[in-house]
């Protein structure tokens, strides 16, 4: 099942959005640019500024962790040249996770790290900040020998490693993070499967739709490009009515 | 105006999409960048629009934050002034724009407007960029006259999205039908008596001289832009808006 993504649930924002996998929701709101203050400012370029709050309590060393992951991996996303001196602050508060019985602290992690990535993305494409490209970061596990996209709770009780893997449009590597036991065929298997699903999720239906898709691309529905064109179609409606 | 898909960020513009040109230059508008030669990304999501006569193209973005770009008119706020200037906030959060203390139509050192806090104005966008402070003017700095820039006295301000403010300022075609597709403003004011300045920093100001006039326009309007009503159902609303008041 691909991932929900609910584009502007937030209106006071400038830009918001909610992602929703089997294991965890996330409501990510975006902001920018603004002003920034003295000690974060920098003359050439935008602050990219992640908050990560937990589902309950306040955050810990955790979750300062994951926002350095976060915000280096928009750092080479969001094109900060053209916001130079402000600061473009991002939002993301986790809604629903998983029952976590038994479950290594380390693995939740990881597998929280892809929905932050994608939920984080769809709120700055919502808040029309100028971006490079597009990107989708995949969750696959390697579990004796077979690999798993998409994991479910259960997936990842039984796994023995876990990988978020972030692809942008032109098939590049923008973020790879990786908890429990693997080797280097194991990591290789994984990340193709996921650059395939990532390619597969933003892939436009119009150019190639009749093409004999090469077996791993091309299942599933272009869910990220499907989401964000809806948004847009919504907004643009008033033309065709009136 | 030609509409097709919707892109995503990052993608290129295909060259059958581009407008011909004569003189072999193309104008891009918000949320494109030029790649030497001859690329064009986009850098957003939404739909791609051309004006073939100016050789321009553009991509709609749904929502986001105002940026300002020179000639644009907005509703601004005094947040303090200094020596010469007013420091004026367009959005939140972000850095105030500066207003001459003496951008006022006739205005000398003895007769300004004596502008305090809080205080609103109908401001032109004069320069913007993102080296420096924005500037703004409440006057044709080339004529001298206002053309109806300047402080605005009483009224209420409501909180729009600047697409929606955008739609309010396209004016009408040549029948007299509502390029943006919003109503609003002439049917209410075939019955009800209103002054309004539309700013695009998604900001409206509304004057009646009545409280519950004018909060009848501020509402309608924000109603259109957040329920996004059709023209048929701007009517009905204004309708059952305005049936208790005569």
């Amino acid at each position: 099942m691909p991932p929900t993504l609910t584009l502007h649930p937030l209106h006071r924002a400038d830009g918001s959005a909610t992602h929703t996998t089997p294991l965890f929701t996330i409501l990510a709101a975006a902001n920018g640019p603004l002003e920034v203050s003295r000690r974060d400012e920098l003359p050439e370029e935008a602050a990219i500024e992640v908050n990560v709050r937990p589902c309950s309590g306040v955050g810990g060393p955790r979750e300062r962790w994951m926002e350095g992951v976060i915000t280096s991996l928009l750092k080479s996303l969001v094109l900060v040249n053209m916001y130079p001196r402000t600061l473009v602050q991002v939002t993301l508060q986790v809604t629903k996770e998983p029952g976590m019985g038994g479950l290594k602290r380390a693995v939740k992690d990881v597998a929280l790290l892809a929905g932050l990535g994608n939920a984080a993305f769809a709120a700055l494409v919502d808040a029309g900040v100028a971006l490079g490209g597009t990107m989708v970061v995949g969750l696959g596990v390697a579990r004796e020998g077979e690999v798993v996209v998409e994991p479910g709770e259960k997936e990842l009780l039984g796994c023995g490693s876990v990988h978020a893997v972030a692809w942008g449009m032109r098939g590049e590597m923008l973020m790879a993070e990786s908890a429990g036991r693997f080797g280097v065929e194991e990591w290789e298997g994984v990340a193709g499967r996921l650059r395939g699903d990532a390619m597969g999720a933003i892939k436009n239906d119009e150019e190639d739709g009749d093409d004999v898709m090469d077996g791993e691309v091309g299942q599933k529905e272009p869910w990220l490009r499907q989401a964000l064109g809806e948004s847009v179609r919504d907004a643009g409606a008033w033309r065709e009515t009136g | 105006m030609a509409t097709t898909s919707v892109l995503l960020p990052g993608e290129q513009i295909p060259p059958s999409d581009l407008p011909p040109t004569k003189k072999g230059t193309l104008t891009l508008g918000p949320n494109l960048r030029h790649l030497p030669p001859s690329t064009i990304l986009t850098t957003t999501s939404g739909s791609l629009h051309t004006d073939p006569k100016k050789a321009a193209l553009w991509i709609d973005a749904p929502h986001g934050r105002y940026q300002p770009s020179v000639g644009d008119l907005v509703v601004a706020q005094i947040h303090h002034g200094s020596t010469d200037t007013y420091h004026c906030a367009l959005t939140p959060h972000t850095a105030y724009a500066l207003l001459g203390q003496l951008a006022f139509e006739g205005a000398n050192k003895k007769t300004r407007p004596k502008l305090e806090s809080g205080d609103l104005v109908y401001a032109r966008v004069k320069t913007a960029s993102k080296w420096e402070d924005v500037e703004i003017e409440c006057f044709n700095s080339s004529t001298g006259k206002a053309d109806g820039l300047g402080p605005l006295k009483g009224g209420m301000v409501f909180n729009i999205s600047p697409a929606f403010a955008r739609r309010l300022m396209m004016g009408t075609d040549k029948e007299g039908r509502s390029k943006g597709g919003v109503v609003v403003l002439e049917e209410v004011g075939e019955k009800v008596k209103f002054e309004v300045a539309v700013g695009r920093n998604g900001r409206v100001w509304v004057d009646s001289g009545n409280v519950a006039a004018t909060l009848v326009v501020g509402r309608l309007l924000m109603g259109c832009d957040e329920k996004g009503w059709s023209v048929e159902e701007q009517r009905r609303e204004i309708e059952t808006c305005l049936r208790p008041m005569f």
